[in-house]
């Protein structure tokens, strides 16, 4: 290994020094989320912070009784239902397009990248007025519709990127063997790309999840979604902090969970399809 | 490769059904996007009639639009910038096998999972020269006494504080997937040789990574284009106009003002500026080919 | 070489595999299928809410304050079934459903449903400071007086409410909304920190700027983390009901345009040019400049709740003219200051012998595209009526309520005493509801004098500011075609 031993040494203590010190920037604001989460409001607000304090559930009562389950059940239908068909439709199109040369592709993958550009204020009166149009207002189909107008193109166009700095000579062995471009899509590519694969899919799960304005507008009491609960719960009388941190943190779980199931997937995929 | 005719059909079965249902999704909003931009429509008038270039050229005489130009521009210089570096930083460092590598990647992503409503809320809070833990307290501990919501440079720190703390995970995630498609040999092989850190870094790592980063950095800027939540909490666009971005700007026009066409065309002048902007981004780094 | 190793090998894997699985065409047609089938599924998801259309009529609520407005309605979480609902339904003769949000939100749900003429929402929420103007003069909303003669309601009569509260929901004589809970201007003091200065409420503007000056020099001295004032200086609409306030005063009227024309017709007939570099110059400097010298440093971004959270803090002594926001802190503070020595007092007059004005309702209106505006009538005149204001008394003790026989009743004399009772409703008799003026526009013009202040108090020079007012506000009503 190039270097002495006491350089890699100082080096290694100034990675560490970077990440750590970022990783508490990530996180400061996250546990103080989640002790003012247990918090009354006034002691929320109390200063200096409070770091010993009686925790009360306050928050998290009104967050239950306030009727969670239905939101939590239309969130995750809609950022499911993206993440598969961002995927589905999203992989094939964005390794054609990859593989495709000129004119034509460049075209079209612009156009993909465009309808991602269009602000969310403008979007919002049309969005509505189709949805009316149709009679889709307060069902999750419609939150689902308009959430894959950003998500789709994005995982499209990542994806199309990625596939394109992807060596060719993986699907040239599987293509010089008689297997279609689907085949080598399904058994040269996707494998090796399983990392980015499931970026992706996080990426669209949060976009979906987190995503507030047009599943608000587009929503009564039927399918409305977490982030649209969070904000009534907010409500306008004195702003409630420990109530958003109690919302907030339970709305995160399920967001969580799913990292932290998929964070392992990524590790074991990456030694199995290591290529030592 | 020549393109052979079941290639043909291969490739069209590919796109299709991903392409038509962007399409269907996409082209009405669109479309009626662009018709309201030449409407004269507004909520406080009964009449909705044609209104041609009018609603742009209002738009481009004002003098909040150019504010916001600028505002915008710096914010997503600023943003991006920093998110891009910190990004590349962290996936650089969590490539190597370092202990805690899994937990302290898992632990990056937590800003993802917060709706940026709630960040922006919680930045708020925190920065608040009145009740803020770090603005009333730790800050006036370590002697700066400053109002960050109150003075505008400071304030349009505040966002981008909040903003990168909320979007770096998103390029540390695609910066290291992308990093980790880099074939391991390539490193041997450059180590043999006697290459150390940083010739690696340049010689390998930058130019394989480039497409990922550029395609990063594009959506990046579009995302900052459009971010409205994080700013609208925190200052509501001020002091004044100090944090006023177009997304600001645009949301004010058609929902403080009412003015429906106008917001159209702020939105369609955007998309213009957008593409234009990305098409400089990849016809520069050569991505078109 | 060791390099082309591993290259091989991924090579054999890739024809391995690729062998091992066979047909391509399956692949593509599961692929098809798939997509097929992902496409049916989704389609059906959506089908069964869309065949479950509407059978019994519902009329549809829009509004903010969850848990607060009519809680004996919803409940204290605003989507419970109580019986008083359902008592109501029965009553009215259909289903009614209520939907909740933030105040911003909600505006973006309301305007999307009013433009596209959908009638989606029958009762909707309005505020008499843009919203009743704007949708009003779009012709969106229903006028309500023929709804009073036709269909008179056992729940609202217009001789209850305060006619100032009426006033502010008619347009050109129209009314357009009926107000639930509103609020006139007031000066809210702490009465111990009064009192340890020897203080005593401001009848006059200069006997309030000598007040904070006494505040500011005594608690710069002892140490005391307060602010003399808290106002709220946010861009946008924010500050603009204050601000306009304090212009009334120091002007003697709404000096808006030459003239003083509150109306859009009238502007019109005098071409009445904007004057905010000349009489409107002079209040808003005062308010600048009071936030500037005694408020908080970041007051150019505080909104009505960060006016509500110093309160509670206990570290602002008076709150000036939306004293409406101490209230909730009187009742909910920790500190004991708080709660017992916080006093309203009548808002000062300012030079022209007109007193500080804050003045505003939150209204609901009848969508003029509703299908069911007989039931929704009935539904909205429950709401703004006298049951549901003696309900919010007594629940949440605010005396915000727009009916004098309300204001007088035993739940809010016990809380507040006759005195300042007296003082609340002397401030509402003695409004002058158009402080601003009524036009379409109005809007635009809160939200552009609104960040002027802004901008002022966080340094920039009031002459720019007003200068740069005037330059935009004269070309917008031009634009608007008052001139020609």
């Amino acid at each position: 290994m190039p270097g002495a031993p006491s350089r890699r040494r100082w080096a290694l203590a100034l990675v560490y020094g970077f990440l750590l010190t970022y990783l508490g920037f990530v996180l400061f604001p996250l546990v103080w989320l989640l002790l003012s989460s247990f918090k009354t409001r006034a002691d929320a607000l109390a200063l200096p912070p409070q770091i010993i304090f009686i925790p009360t559930f306050e928050a998290y009562e009104k967050l239950f009784t306030a009727g969670i389950l239905m939101p939590f059940g239309n969130s995750m239908f809609v950022a499911f239902t993206n993440i598969a068909t961002a995927l589905v439709l999203g992989v094939p199109a964005a390794y054609a397009l990859a593989r495709m040369q000129g004119g034509a592709k460049q075209h079209l993958s612009f156009w993909v990248l465009s309808t991602r550009m269009a602000p969310a204020f403008g979007v919002i009166v049309p969005i509505y007025a189709l949805m009316r149009t149709l009679g889709l207002l307060d069902t999750r189909f419609s939150v689902t519709l308009a959430h894959l107008s950003f998500n789709l193109p994005f995982a499209i166009w990542l994806l199309m990127r990625y596939f394109e700095d992807l060596p060719v000579e993986l699907e040239e062995a599987a293509l010089v063997d008689g297997a279609s471009r689907w085949g080598a899509l399904r058994h040269a590519v996707l494998p090796v790309s399983a990392p980015m694969l499931v970026a992706v899919a996080i990426l669209v799960f949060v976009a979906s999840w987190n995503e507030f304005i047009l599943a608000f507008i587009l929503t009564s009491a039927e399918a409305r979604t977490v982030p649209v609960l969070v904000a009534s719960l907010a409500g306008t009388m004195a702003f409630d902090w420990p109530l958003m941190s109690a919302v907030s943190a339970g709305a995160m779980v399920p967001a969580l969970l799913l990292v932290f199931v998929v964070q392992r997937h990524i590790t074991r995929g990456l030694t199995l399809g290591a290529i030592q | 490769m020549a393109v052979g005719v079941r290639q043909r059909w291969e490739r069209a079965t590919m796109l299709a059904p991903g392409l038509l249902a962007l399409a269907g999704v996409t082209l009405f909003p669109g479309i009626y996007l662009l018709y309201m931009s030449v409407m004269g429509w507004t909520a406080f008038s009964p009449v909705v009639r044609f209104a041609g270039v009018d609603n742009f050229r209002t738009l481009l005489r004002s003098a909040s639009f150019w504010e916001a130009a600028g505002t915008t521009l710096l914010f997503v210089t600023l943003s991006t910038g920093l998110s891009l570096l910190l990004g590349l930083a962290l996936a650089l460092a969590l490539n190597e096998d370092l202990r805690g590598r899994g937990a302290m990647r898992t632990l990056l992503t937590l800003p993802l999972i917060v709706p940026p409503v709630v960040a922006g809320f919680g930045w708020k809070f925190l920065l608040s020269s009145d009740v803020g833990v770090i603005g009333a307290f730790l800050l006036p501990l370590a002697g700066i006494r400053v109002a960050p919501m109150g003075d505008p440079q400071l304030a349009m720190a505040s966002v981008v504080l909040a903003d990168i703390w909320s979007k770096t995970s998103f390029m540390f995630l695609i910066t290291l997937a992308g990093l980790q498609a880099i074939p391991p040999f390539l490193y041997e092989a450059a180590r043999i040789d006697g290459a150390g850190f940083w010739a690696q870094l340049r010689l390998i790592t930058l130019p394989l990574l480039k497409g990922v980063l550029i395609i990063a950095v594009i959506l990046r800027v579009l995302d900052a284009i459009n971010t409205f939540d994080v700013i609208f909490v925190m200052t509501q666009g001020g002091p004044g106009t100090a944090t006023a971005t177009f997304s600001i700007l645009g949301w004010k026009i058609g929902f403080t003002y009412f003015d429906l066409g106008q917001a159209a065309a702020l939105a369609v002048l955007m998309m213009v500026g957008a593409v234009f902007a990305t098409n400089v981004l990849i016809r520069r780094t050569r991505l078109a080919g | 070489m060791a390099s082309e190793k591993p290259e091989a090998r991924e090579t054999e894997r890739v024809q391995r595999a690729t062998a091992e699985a066979g047909n391509s065409k399956v692949t593509r047609r599961t692929f098809l299928k798939v997509s097929a089938g992902a496409a049916g599924a989704l389609a059906l998801s959506g089908v069964p809410r869309i065949a479950f259309a509407q059978r019994r009529k519902s009329v549809r609520i829009i509004a903010f304050a969850q848990g607060f407005a009519w809680p004996e309605l919803f409940g204290s979480k605003g989507t419970e079934k109580t019986d008083a609902l359902r008592g109501l339904e029965k009553e009215v003769g259909a289903d009614i459903a209520i939907e909740w949000g933030d105040e911003s939100a909600v505006r973006q749900k309301v305007l999307a449903d009013l433009i596209s003429r959908t009638g989606r929402y029958d009762v909707i929420l309005l505020g008499s400071d843009g919203a009743v103007q704007t949708y009003g003069f779009g012709g969106l909303l229903e006028p309500l007086d023929r709804w009073m003669t036709r269909s008179p309601s056992p729940y609202v009569s217009l001789k209850d409410v305060y006619p100032k509260y009426l006033d502010a929901n008619r347009i050109e004589g129209v009314l357009y909304g009926l107000p639930y809970y509103s609020f006139g201007p007031g000066v809210m003091y702490r009465r111990d920190i009064f009192r340890k200065y020897g203080l005593t409420p401001p009848r006059t503007t200069d006997q309030f700027e000598s007040i904070l000056k006494t505040l500011k020099e005594n608690f710069k001295k002892e140490k005391i983390d307060m602010f003399p004032v808290t106002m709220r200086g946010a861009p946008g609409e924010e500050p603009s009901l204050d601000l306009l306030g304090f212009v009334y005063a120091y002007a003697g009227y709404a000096a808006w345009f030459e003239g003083g024309p509150t109306t859009a017709e009238a502007i019109r007939r005098k071409k009445a040019k904007p004057i905010f570099t000349g009489d409107f110059r002079k209040g808003f400097t005062a308010f600048v400049e009071t936030l500037k010298n005694y408020g908080s440093p970041a007051a150019s971004t505080h909104t009505w709740v960060d006016m509500l959270t110093l309160w509670e803090q206990g570290k602002a002594a008076v709150m000036i003219p939306s004293a409406i926001n101490a209230y909730p802190a009187r009742l909910g503070s920790k500190i004991e200051a708080v709660r017992k020595e916080s006093r309203l007092a009548s808002s000062p007059v300012g030079p022209s012998g007109k007193r500080i004005q804050s003045f505003w309702t939150f209204s609901l209106g009848l969508n003029r595209f509703s299908k069911k505006k007989e039931e929704a009538w009935h539904v909205l005149a429950y709401l703004t009526g006298k049951k549901a204001m003696e309900e919010f008394s007594s629940r949440t003790k605010f005396p915000w309520v727009t009916m004098k026989s309300v204001l007088y009743t035993k739940p809010l004399i016990d809380t507040w005493g006759r005195e300042e009772l007296a003082v609340w409703e002397d401030a509402i008799v003695q409004s002058d509801p158009y402080y601003f003026p009524y036009f379409p526009e109005l809007n635009e013009f809160m939200d552009k004098i609104g960040t002027a202040a802004s901008r002022a108090i966080a340094g920039a020079k009031v002459a720019d500011v007003l200068n740069d007012l005037q330059t935009w506000g004269y070309e917008r009503m031009y634009r608007g075609g008052y001139y020609r």
